[in-house]
């Protein structure tokens, strides 16, 4: 008996002790149960297209016929499309506004931060256009800069000449940035606006008491405190730029004048849908991704050391 | 946790049965559903003709349901390309003659030995055929260019409305009058290129003999050569001549153009013959005896002796290689072409239809009455012979001549490049 009830005791006791571990596998497991779908949804539209995308871009696959394998012929054919150049140089152009996509968000947002009158009424109007899609934002510009259009009938009335905004090579693109700025910065602005929120009152009172100057007390206290944010701000603005602008492309100037407002995204599409060559397409994508992966590695490694800092 | 199991594996288990269960029901349905793919069926205009089609279809194949999908017509080759990359979807697309159908054939089931029935009522087969001759579509309409002018506005400038243009000498003194008296000689949109695409193909109609026209389609009359350098040249000449009205590069062809000619602020505009852009919107607008219509002259000598409507098969019906009901999907393109159904597309749309048993006798509008007349003995609409990627190219180049970016000898030599890359391919 007295063995009877040991032998229990002792079989109980390794119960007791393996019931944690037991627990513990079964929480793993569903937890990678939960992230399943997650994981899938990644690997099978993202992963799994990258993928294919690299293998079409080594083929001249027209979408109709057997892909055949060309090597680097789509690559060599890309450094030496004009078109493809151009596009390059229109995204450099673009890359090249990044402080006003960032300035001017951060200025609008620390004016309402500091109380501005009227400042939620200017959050929600800023924020208001990121909440439209670029085709119908593409159309009320396109009302507004056509030739005959809204703008240029001030701008006759005020004296000036009418320009063709949208028709010429000079202004075309700088009118789509200038579009889609207006369009997206909302967006930077509230995230600069919860950034805000958590810059030190104690802080910003001891520089009053201490005389600092508006300006001063911007540059060398609200902007420093919020500096993850404005880089996180431009790493996701900066992605934005080369991935968001079909739309606005599309509805607004076709990528005309000539190649004025052509961009690589935009071009990806014309060599896809209009040229019948995915595989060219595929090869202009791979070139996109790898010189975005590259921006945000860097943007990141900023950010990442001046966390460290 | 062992809840949560049980929640988790029950809901799976419920869900492969609902999915089997759709299955079942899905392989349960006998009936055969013919897609087609098109930009026209919801126009309000041509729905009358589809909505014949489809009934005269179904009463005649019990059983079948024909499904219009219309899609949007600025985006329907890349839709229809993802289609033929993913050999799923339509079983019928309707496409556009020319390169636009012949780029595609490799995707498109041959249709010769089962058109005989129609092939001699039905015109056009030209722009659907291959590299062998074979028909891969059944042309339903034939389409062209046409100059339709505002006599109205002729008659302000002094002119007289009834005399057209035989010569380009001839157009340049009607634009010459027309400027003089304040009025825009052309409408023209080029936001797409499109306007250029239209002002080439019908300055080379008359332009270019019939071998000419061939060694274009195959590559081999270049852009630089000098008929077309010629034509390249008067694009930018008709610029600088003040033609146009400002911010063709920003104005759409479709249909900002067309409704700034609608609405009497040009004297001209090249336009089509059938379905939209044509004789039958611009009489709705201006009147029947408001609208002129003649044929655009060559910029340099005619080839022919009366100047001949540039004009091809339109638009047709092809079957998709990859159609599980290969054979239904022949009789339902074909049906598209069936007389009564193509009288009603006549009629209620005014295009011109490629059946020539349509009774076209009863038309009233003057500028109708031309371009019916014009049918028997058309030039080939260059444009249609063209490659895509040569048509992308003059749609830049077009944009950078009227910019200033770039001259005519710059973009006839970067399009015999283009030319020679499409040739090779």
């Amino acid at each position: 008996m007295t063995q009877t009830l040991t032998a229990k005791d002792s079989k109980s006791t390794a119960k007791a002790v393996s019931r944690p571990k037991s627990g513990g596998h079964n929480a793993e497991r569903l937890a990678y149960l939960f992230v399943l779908p997650a994981l899938a949804l990644v690997v099978v539209f993202r992963i799994i297209p990258l993928i294919w995308g690299l293998g079409y871009s080594f083929t001249d696959y027209d979408g109709m016929s057997a892909p055949r394998f060309v090597g680097l012929d789509n690559y060599i054919g890309i450094a030496h499309d004009p078109v493809f150049l151009d596009s390059l140089v229109n995204m450099l152009i673009l890359l090249a506004t990044l402080p006003i996509w960032i300035g001017l968000p951060l200025v609008l947002a620390i004016l309402i931060h500091q109380g501005v009158p009227g400042g939620k009424l200017f959050r929600a109007v800023y924020f208001f256009p990121a909440v439209l899609s670029s085709v119908i934002v593409g159309a009320i510009f396109n009302v507004l800069l056509r030739y005959d259009g809204s703008f240029n009938l001030f701008l006759k009335a005020m004296g000036f000449s009418a320009v063709d905004w949208l028709g010429n090579s000079s202004t075309a693109l700088f009118s789509l940035i200038a579009v889609q700025l207006w369009a997206t910065f909302g967006m930077s602005l509230l995230i600069f606006i919860a950034g805000l929120s958590t810059v030190s009152a104690e802080m910003l009172e001891a520089a009053k008491l201490d005389g600092a100057k508006l300006l001063q007390t911007w540059w060398y206290i609200v902007i420093p405190s919020i500096r993850p944010i404005i880089e996180f701000a431009a790493v996701v603005t900066t992605i934005g730029m080369l991935t968001s602008m079909f739309g606005l492309i599309y509805v607004l100037t076709a990528g005309g004048p000539g190649t004025s407002t052509i961009l690589p995204e935009f071009l990806i599409w014309l060599e896809q849908g209009k040229m019948n060559r995915p595989g060219y397409a595929s090869a202009i994508s791979m070139v996109l991704f790898l010189m975005m992966a590259g921006l945000a590695a860097i943007q990141i490694r900023i950010m990442s050391r001046n966390a460290d800092i | 946790m062992k809840t949560t199991n049980r929640i988790l594996r029950a809901g799976t288990m419920l869900a492969t049965a609902l999915v089997m269960t759709l299955g079942v029901a899905t392989s349960a349905k006998a009936d055969t559903t013919l897609t087609v793919w098109d930009w026209k069926s919801g126009d309000p205009t041509t729905a009358p003709y589809f909505e014949k089609v489809k009934t005269d279809f179904e009463a005649a194949h019990p059983g079948v349901t024909v499904k219009f999908v219309m899609q949007p017509h600025d985006q329907y080759y890349t839709l229809l390309g993802t289609a033929i990359a993913a050999s799923q979807g339509p079983d019928v697309v309707l496409v556009h003659g020319g390169s636009q159908a012949k780029e595609r054939i490799a995707a498109f089931s041959k249709l010769d030995d089962k058109i005989a029935d129609i092939k001699t009522r039905v015109a056009g087969w030209d722009e659907f055929a291959g590299p062998d001759g074979s028909a891969y579509a059944v042309p339903i309409s034939i389409q062209g260019l046409a100059v339709y002018y505002n006599k109205e506005l002729y008659k302000k400038a002094g002119l007289d409305p009834e005399a057209t243009p035989k010569s380009w000498a001839e157009l340049e003194a009607i634009c010459a009058k027309l400027k003089a008296a304040g009025t825009t000689c052309f409408a023209l949109g080029n936001k797409e290129g499109f306007g250029a695409d239209f002002f080439y193909s019908a300055a080379a109609a008359n332009a270019l003999t019939a071998e000419q026209q061939a060694a274009w389609t195959a590559g081999d009359l270049k852009w630089s050569s000098p008929e077309i350098k010629a034509i390249v040249q008067k694009w930018v000449d008709t610029q600088k001549d003040g033609w146009y009205a400002e911010g063709a590069n920003s104005t759409a062809k479709f249909m900002d153009e067309y409704q700034s000619f609608e609405r009497g602020e040009n004297a001209n505009t090249i336009g089509l013959l059938s379905d939209v852009a044509h004789w039958k919107e611009f009489d709705e607008f201006l009147e029947p005896q408001n609208v002129g219509v003649f044929v655009m002259p060559p910029v340099t000598a005619s080839v022919n002796d009366k100047l001949r409507m540039p004009l091809a098969g339109g638009i047709g019906y092809a079957v998709t290689k990859f159609s599980p009901n290969q054979d239904l999907a022949v009789e339902l393109a074909k049906s598209f072409t069936a007389t009564p159904a193509m009288q009603v597309f006549f009629e209620a749309a005014g295009a011109v239809p490629s059946d020539t048993a349509v009774d076209t006798s009863k038309v009233e509008s003057p500028s109708a009455k031309i371009v019916l007349g014009s049918l028997s003995d058309g030039a080939p609409l260059l444009h249609n012979n063209t490659s895509t990627a040569e048509t992308e190219e003059w749609h830049r180049q077009s944009q950078m001549l009227f910019t200033g970016e770039t001259t005519v000898d710059k973009a006839v030599a970067r399009l015999d490049e283009v030319q020679a890359q499409a040739k090779k391919k």
